[in-house]
């Protein structure tokens, strides 16, 4: 599953750019910090011979997606309003040690090599025809309903977005 | 040096998802909680894909595909909404949304 | 022809319909009755009416099937199941709901149904222009479904049913004119139904308290079940387990019984309960020839002759109440005194229909006495034959008010000045008989029938029963007799002060003859009135009897060689276990002479006597308070029956009416020491138990689900932000169980 040190590099990327998009006051950085985030997983998912996914990652993801958000940060002038939550400090500890909790459970299953079957499978065939072929195969009927959600979501965003005539006029 | 295993995914998929979690929690502003949101998602994606290669089935990268579809119908909604309470409250703080208060 | 003959034969899969008949008329008329009756009046009315009437016809076609059934089977009784009502297996609780095909019930429905028929006619032109006719219609569908309930029961709880159902449709229907009020500005008829209702419930109380002794003590409340444990019981001579103490199966079923009369009291209108029944006349005419005399307050004696295996043992366990008197010989007893009390009030009346109320009222006591006396089939023919004349004499009464009313009216010339007249008051009629003549006729027989003169049914069942207690109860006997001869004064009183001398009203110059649709009726119970003895015959002479080994035969005893298919004690007795009293098949001549003749002799003192002459006048006193009786003064006793004897039982029954009957008895009694606290208990269930106990609980539940909600809604901070960490908590959690826990 990939060179240890191809690994270890992009996964210290990754963290770095996650840390970052979490601790940047600006929301713009936020946003080029997870854009580099997305890009390092989208280099992930080549290595684990998913070239496909990793394409959809930086084209849908990384482009369309976080350009959009870049618009609505620019769009609403909302770059600036940073910081974290103010007067409940019990809850800003609570979430930290939710996090670590979370990580140290996990930690604690892999230390222990339980449950996860280590073996390795041989690569096997993930060119974008045979996603396609398996997309098809077994998942049209997900398929169509996904569809519906695109046209749906369109639709809502198109109706949420217009300016309320009369109101705004 | 050792082999790269499934755990060393399992592993950065679960930092990744917990700093998402605690941006979610921490942060004040509803774009970033929302990006948050979407680096959750990317950890699940990771280790979806990475369980395809581990156990040699392709469903992973096909249940990816959808999740990556469904995330961007949820952004483009989400931004949307956030756009609107913007116009009516000029305010996307978080804090400042509290109708639900019981 | 097969088919018919099966038809006829095996009538027993559609008694169920004998119930659903009436139920579509209730649903028919109680759903669209009144919309088709505001419509279009006439039509409207033809159609409700004779609705509710079909219905009433096609239950009595249903139990006349149901009779040739029986018949053709040898009279054997089916139970017929038709679902479970209750069933609680554990507990071995099972009560089905199952109709009980006997000659007896079957007797019960012919009565009801077939009078129920003629009366449901009776009321259409009787309810003409009333505007809450499809309503009548509807209560008295109602009243035929749940008497008919009542008398198809195979257990006592089914029969419990149709006695509430019946109380229900009797307040209803006393009620039914809830707005008329009187001078004073009260609404007499609803407090009519109300008091009847609350009369009722003494009863039932006791009825309940019955059921839940014999469950006790047999597990079940089936009849048939009941009835064969009791058997079986008694001969091994079975002690009642109580907890703490054991009591024998005799003193139990005293205590049973005991309560059924009391329940018997309550519904058909005995010591101490009757006072509901002279009240009850408020309502329709039909509904108190119906309800108030021909059925429903003859359910009490169908209780008792259901109930006479358990009334027999009693009798031969010699368990006595308190060690005074036995439950039977207590239920003869208030049966004779309630005839002869009721017979005495009913001399002071001048309301038509009270006179016939309290004419009931002893009448059901003459029933009750012999049911007590063991005359179980004297009863029965006693309460088919009174169901005859008495629904006749209601429904010619109510001919006579509507006639009244009629001839009041055409007087007035429509506009309403009161001028205190009242249809219903005796003292405003006279002379009807020219006016009226199908009337007077009818009457005439429905009055002779009720006196006992020969050969009209009343003769026939009185005599049954009279010569009954002169075989076996000399004292119930004498007091049976001496309230005949009142029956037959009161009713000669009746007719002479309605239908003969001179009009003393206006009105009653006026007065018209009914409609066809309401004299026909009149004229078909007529005949039933006059022919009903043919039901049961006696045995003329020793020889006739002997010829038929004492048995039943031919047209002789047709009533009792049906009913005694019913009546367990009879073969009870002949197997030696019960020892029923034993009556005498041939008709007692001595009897049935002195009783005739005493009827002759009311009549004729009734009619030549004290009311010879008088009353010319609507205001001029009852002849009775001041008696100047002329065929006295032939005797040398003269001056002591004038000064002595008259007088005295002048003042006597005046005191009965008024002081005893009204002031003690309804005033004092059902007043002061059950009304009063009753309605102080109401007051204290209401305003500190209610508002303060149930309420304060009420409110109290509710403060406290406000006050833990407040303190719980301090997590509901509307921050989104909130939420999600409760999510990732719950989340955590989960995770750490499952990959920690689990493995």
């Amino acid at each position: 599953m990939g060179n240890p040190i191809v690994f270890f590099i992009l996964a210290a990327i990754a963290i770095a750019a996650a840390m970052g998009m979490l601790t940047s006051r600006n929301a713009v950085h936020s946003a080029l910090f997870l854009v580099l985030n997305f890009a390092t997983i989208a280099v992930l998912y080549i290595v684990l011979n998913a070239p496909f996914i990793g394409m959809v990652q930086i084209t849908v993801y990384a482009g369309a997606i976080m350009v959009l958000f870049l618009f609505v940060i620019m769009l609403l002038g909302a770059d600036k309003l940073g910081g974290v939550v103010g007067e409940d400090k019990w809850q800003r500890y609570l979430a930290g040690f939710l996090a670590v909790a979370l990580v140290v459970v996990f930690g604690i299953v892999l230390a222990q090599g339980g449950g996860v079957d280590t073996g390795t499978a041989t690569a096997i065939d993930s060119s974008p025809a045979a996603l396609g072929m398996r997309l098809f195969e077994g998942y049209v009927f997900p398929f169509e309903v996904t569809g519906v959600l695109l046209l749906t979501s369109m639709i809502g965003v198109v109706v949420l977005g217009r300016k309320k005539r009369g109101k705004d006029a | 040096m050792p082999d790269v295993t499934i755990d060393w995914y399992v592993a950065l998929s679960i930092i990744l998802f917990a700093i998402g979690a605690l941006g979610v929690l921490l942060r004040r502003n509803a774009i970033i909680i929302f990006m948050s949101v979407e680096m959750m998602l990317n950890s699940a994606n990771l280790l979806f894909v990475a369980f395809s290669r581990h156990l040699g089935d392709l469903n992973g990268q096909v249940l990816v595909f959808f999740v990556i579809t469904v995330a961007a119908a949820e952004v483009a909604v989400g931004l949307a909404l956030i756009v609107t309470i913007f116009r009516t409250k000029q305010s996307i703080n978080i804090d400042e949304i509290n109708l639900l208060k019981g | 022809m097969r088919v018919i003959t099966y038809f006829f034969m095996n009538a027993f899969n559609l008694a169920p319909l004998i119930l659903i008949f009436p139920l579509i008329g209730v649903l028919a008329n109680g759903l669209v009755g009144r919309r088709f009756v505001e419509t279009d009046r006439k039509t409207g009315e033809v159609w409700s009416g004779w609705f509710g009437s079909l219905m009433a016809i096609s239950s009595f076609v249903i139990a006349a099937l149901l009779f040739f059934s029986l018949r053709s089977q040898e009279f054997h009784a089916e139970v017929i199941y038709l679902f479970d009502w209750f069933n609680v297996p554990s507990a071995g609780f099972r009560i089905p709901w199952a109709l009980q095909v006997d000659t007896l019930s079957v007797t019960m429905m012919l009565v009801v149904t077939g009078v129920g028929s003629l009366i449901h006619i009776y009321a259409i032109g009787y309810m003409h222009g009333d505007p809450d006719f499809s309503r009548f219609f509807t209560y008295l569908n109602l009243f035929l479904f749940f008497m008919l309930i009542l008398v198809t029961g195979s257990s006592y709880l089914m029969l419990f049913v149709g006695w509430e159902g019946v109380g229900l449709c009797s307040y209803l229907l006393i009620g039914f004119w809830f707005d008329r009020v009187d001078e004073t500005g009260h609404p007499m008829n609803a407090t009519a139904g109300r008091k009847a209702f609350v009369a009722n419930r003494v009863g039932d109380l006791a009825m309940i308290l019955a059921m839940t002794l014999t469950f006790w003590t047999f597990g079940s409340l089936e009849f048939n079940t009941v009835f064969q444990s009791a058997v079986e019981l008694f001969e091994k001579g079975h002690m009642v387990e109580f907890g703490l103490f054991s009591a024998s199966l005799g003193s139990v079923l005293t205590a049973v019984t005991a309560l059924f009369l009391m329940g018997a009291a309550g519904k058909s209108a005995q010591i101490p309960l009757y006072v509901w029944l002279p009240d009850a006349m408020a309502g329709p005419t039909p509904v108190s020839a119906l309800i108030h005399a021909a059925t429903m307050v003859t359910s009490g004696i169908y209780l008792i002759v259901r109930s006479n295996v358990l009334f027999e043992i009693v009798r031969a366990s010699g368990s006595l109440i308190l060690g005074v008197i036995s439950a039977p010989d207590l239920v003869a007893y208030t049966g004779a005194a309630t005839a002869l009390l009721a017979g005495m009030i009913a001399f002071t009346q001048f309301d038509i229909k009270k006179v016939l109320a309290y004419s009931t009222v002893s009448q059901l006591g003459f029933m009750i006495a012999a049911a007590g006396m063991g005359a179980y089939v004297a009863a029965m023919f006693h309460l088919i034959t009174h169901a005859f004349f008495k629904a006749l004499l209601f429904l010619s009464a109510g001919s006579v008010i509507h006639g009244m009313e009629h001839g009041h009216h055409e007087i007035a010339h429509g506009d309403h000045h009161d001028d205190g007249f009242d249809p219903q008051d005796m003292r405003m009629m006279g002379g009807l008989r020219h006016k009226m003549p199908t009337t007077y006729v009818v009457y005439m027989i429905g009055a002779l029938a009720l006196s006992g003169i020969v050969p009209l049914a009343g003769f026939w069942s009185k005599d049954e029963l009279l010569s009954h207690g002169s075989d076996n109860n000399f004292a119930v006997y004498l007091m049976l007799a001496l309230a005949a001869f009142f029956t037959a004064f009161y009713m000669g009183r009746q007719l002479k002060m309605v239908f003969f001398g001179e009009p003393r009203h206006a009105a009653a110059e006026h007065a018209h003859e009914s409609a066809p649709l309401m004299t026909r009726p009149l004229i078909v119970l007529a005949a039933l009135a006059a022919l009903g003895g043919f039901l049961n015959l006696p045995y003329f002479t020793e020889g006739m009897a002997a010829a038929n080994q004492h048995k039943p035969g031919g047209i002789f005893l047709g009533l009792e060689g049906w009913l005694e298919h019913s009546i367990q004690s009879f073969e009870l007795t002949a197997e030696g276990v019960l020892h029923m009293p034993h009556t005498s098949v041939v008709m007692s001549r001595s009897v049935a002479g002195l009783s005739t003749l005493l009827a002759l002799a009311a009549l004729a003192w009734a009619f030549y006597g004290v009311y010879g002459k008088k009353p010319k006048t609507a205001d001029e006193r009852d002849p009775l308070q001041s008696t100047p009786i002329w065929w006295f003064a032939i005797l040398p006793l003269n001056t002591f029956y004038m000064k002595g004897v008259i007088p005295l039982f002048n003042r006597l029954a005046h005191w009965l009416g008024y002081a005893l009957d009204w002031d003690f008895w309804h005033d004092f009694v059902h007043n002061r020491l059950i009304r009063d606290p009753f309605v102080g208990f109401a007051n204290f269930a209401a305003d500190i138990l209610d508002t303060q106990g149930v309420d304060g609980l009420v409110n109290g539940a509710g403060k406290t689900v406000r006050r833990l909600a407040s303190v719980i809604r301090l997590s509901q901070t509307g921050y989104a932000r909130n939420y999600a960490l409760s999510i990732l908590l719950g989340a955590v959690a989960l995770v750490a169980y499952f990959l920690l826990m689990v493995n």
